[in-house]
């Protein structure tokens, strides 16, 4: 009886009315605004995202890292690896010549970045993959290696 | 025609009564070009707000905090292709958006906005307010049959339906209200109270609230909040916002009556949507908020108090010049941003500039009643913009319900409880004297 004499005086002052307008009232400080300005602010990347694949090289020397193995080529399930190579004729090994990795298939599993003996190559932290053309997702071997050349807008 | 012009400043009547009707027009246009101002404001405070409340940043990148936006957005609309549906009602379809305007304008002919501040002073002012903000009605449904499609159809239907069963309720609890001018004595329970003739006049509404010393929301304690109430609620119903926002329910009926515009013509109903708002909020504010009165004018009278009031609305535009400083100082350093942190900092310095314009002791007298009457209707507008960031659309049985079931009834009942309580002494006295 009491219980329903309290609902009653309740819903006659529009008690659950105002709790509602008491809630939007404090979410609207600014402190609590959830949105990032994208551009101006960097998102927090996950350590262990993977994006898009950069093929590291030696910081010293230059040199490749890639010793043309093939071992990423055969990991990947899509087969959107291609590795070029030839033989060096003094060392007698492997030299990488060109290397196309095509992320317009790509499911960024990373079973290729898994595979690579000489951790040359990574799935890297970048995101932003748009392209204007199909052929821009085709990474060639310098793109790989620079990684990407986002354009800076001045004004 | 400057002795013309300069004499009507000597004279403490509105331009229409004085019969000058340069001061008129010249008046005329300056709430046009304010309401209009308004409602630009208006668009990027809700914008503003309602992202707050969602926990979002809303409009950034248009000037300053996104302060241009509503100006982009009108330059959009105003360019954008204007489309009439092949099987439209040419002419209906033309004039629909024309009535709704001229319905929402017109009754600004008589906001008080200050002693002498309005265009005229009717002495039916309030009938005319609620007679021409109903026209709106007209035009809504126009614009839903000569749309000759079935969303704007139900939605013009549904709007009129609920326009019209709100206007029941919205005239019960303006007639307590016109009722309680009408009882002359002082305070929130009418001490030595004794009726005399009321009054639909807005100014003599604010008037009256002024010589009984009390804004009519306290009057007869609960009974003055509750008409107020009645009307807050029937309020937002006529002016078709949420959650009574059924006729443009943006999931059911794509955007109700205006479907089918575009472009300038659809830039109107907005116009005018939002110029209704205002106007139905300045019914309120001068019925039940005292007008243009300061508030605390019985508690903290005297000449001394006078000067404080007089001095608040020049402190709250510097206030809102510190306000936009501190946020051109929070800027992030960007070069992208370098502009717009400058534009900030030059707007702060306008707000600024205006606020010490209103310091000086001549503008100050003639400005501060239209400062607190806009300060109560943009706490109306606040409002508004707060019920639709809160509360879910009502279904239209509820709708209904609510209506007819909940504030006719009680609107009925406030207007007769305030009746009894304002003749009460007196009939007492008839009852014990025998006349």
């Amino acid at each position: 009886m009491r219980a329903r004499a309290v609902t009653f005086v309740r819903k006659a002052l529009l008690g659950d009315l105002f709790q509602g307008l008491a809630v939007t009232f404090r979410n609207q400080h600014p402190g609590q605004v959830y949105t990032e300005q994208y551009p101006l602010e960097r998102p927090q990347i996950a350590e262990r995202y993977r994006g898009l694949p950069r093929l590291h090289v030696n910081p010293e020397t230059g040199e490749t890292l890639c010793i043309a193995c093939d071992l990423c080529a055969k990991a990947c399930p899509e087969h959107l690896i291609t590795v070029e190579s030839e033989r060096d004729a003094a060392t007698r090994r492997k030299r990488l010549t060109r290397y196309w990795f095509d992320i317009s298939r790509c499911m960024f599993c990373g079973l290729c970045q898994e595979a690579c003996s000489t951790d040359a190559l990574e799935l890297s932290q970048d995101f932003e993959l748009a392209q204007y053309s199909r052929d821009g997702l085709v990474l060639n071997r310098s793109r790989l290696e620079h990684g990407p050349e986002t354009t800076v807008y001045t004004r | 025609m400057l002795n013309q012009l300069t004499s009507y400043l000597h004279q403490n009547v509105t331009p229409g009564e004085a019969g000058n009707l340069v001061w008129a027009t010249l008046y005329i246009l300056i709430i046009f070009a304010g309401v209009s101002l308004a409602v630009i404001l208006m668009n990027w405070g809700e914008r503003k707000a309602l992202a707050h409340m969602q926990v979002r940043l809303g409009p950034m990148r248009v000037g300053p905090h996104g302060l241009l936006q509503p100006i982009a957005d009108a330059v959009k609309l105003l360019i954008k292709e204007d489309i009439m549906p092949s099987e439209a009602d040419r002419l209906v379809f033309w004039m629909a958006p024309l009535a709704v305007v001229i319905a929402a304008f017109t009754v600004y002919l008589v906001v008080p906005f200050g002693p002498t501040h309005a265009v005229t002073d009717m002495n039916i002012g309030i009938l005319f307010m609620l007679g021409t903000s109903s026209l709106g009605v007209l035009g809504i449904i126009m614009a839903g049959w000569a749309s000759n499609s079935h969303y704007p159809l139900l939605g013009s239907l549904r709007s009129s339906a609920q326009m019209v069963s709100y206007e029941i309720a919205m005239g019960l609890a303006v007639v307590s209200a016109v009722l309680m001018t009408s009882f002359t004595g002082t305070g929130p329970w009418a001490a030595g109270s004794g009726s005399g003739v009321g009054t639909l006049s807005m100014i003599g509404i604010v008037e009256a609230q002024k010589t009984q010393h009390v804004w009519f929301v306290f009057k007869f304690f609960p009974l003055g909040l509750m008409a107020f109430m009645v009307f807050a609620i029937a309020m937002v119903a006529e002016t078709n916002r949420a959650p009574f926002d059924l006729p443009e329910a943006e999931s059911e009926l794509v955007a109700g009556f205006h479907t089918e515009y575009s472009g300038f013509r659809w830039s109107l109903f907005f116009l005018a949507e939002y110029a209704a708002m205002i106007a139905v909020s300045s019914i309120a504010v001068t019925l039940w908020l005292g007008g243009w009165l300061r508030p605390f004018g019985t508690w903290l009278s005297g000449p001394t108090w006078d000067v404080v009031f007089s001095l608040v609305p020049g402190g709250f535009f510097l206030l809102l010049a510190l306000a936009a400083f501190y946020n051109t100082a929070r800027m992030p350093r960007h070069p992208m941003l370098r502009v717009q942190t400058l534009g900030l900092g030059a707007f702060g310095a306008l707000l600024g500039l205006i606020g010490l314009l209103l310091l000086a002791p001549p503008v100050r007298d003639r400005i501060q009643d239209i400062f607190w009457f806009v300060f109560k209707v943009a706490v109306f507008m606040y409002l508004y913009i707060w019920y639709r960031g809160t509360f879910p659309r009502y279904r239209f049985d509820q709708l209904m319900k609510v209506g007819w079931k909940v504030l006719l009834p009680l609107g009925l009942a406030v207007l007769i409880a305030t009746a009894l309580v304002g003749v009460g002494p007196e009939l007492a006295a008839w009852a014990r004297g025998g006349h």
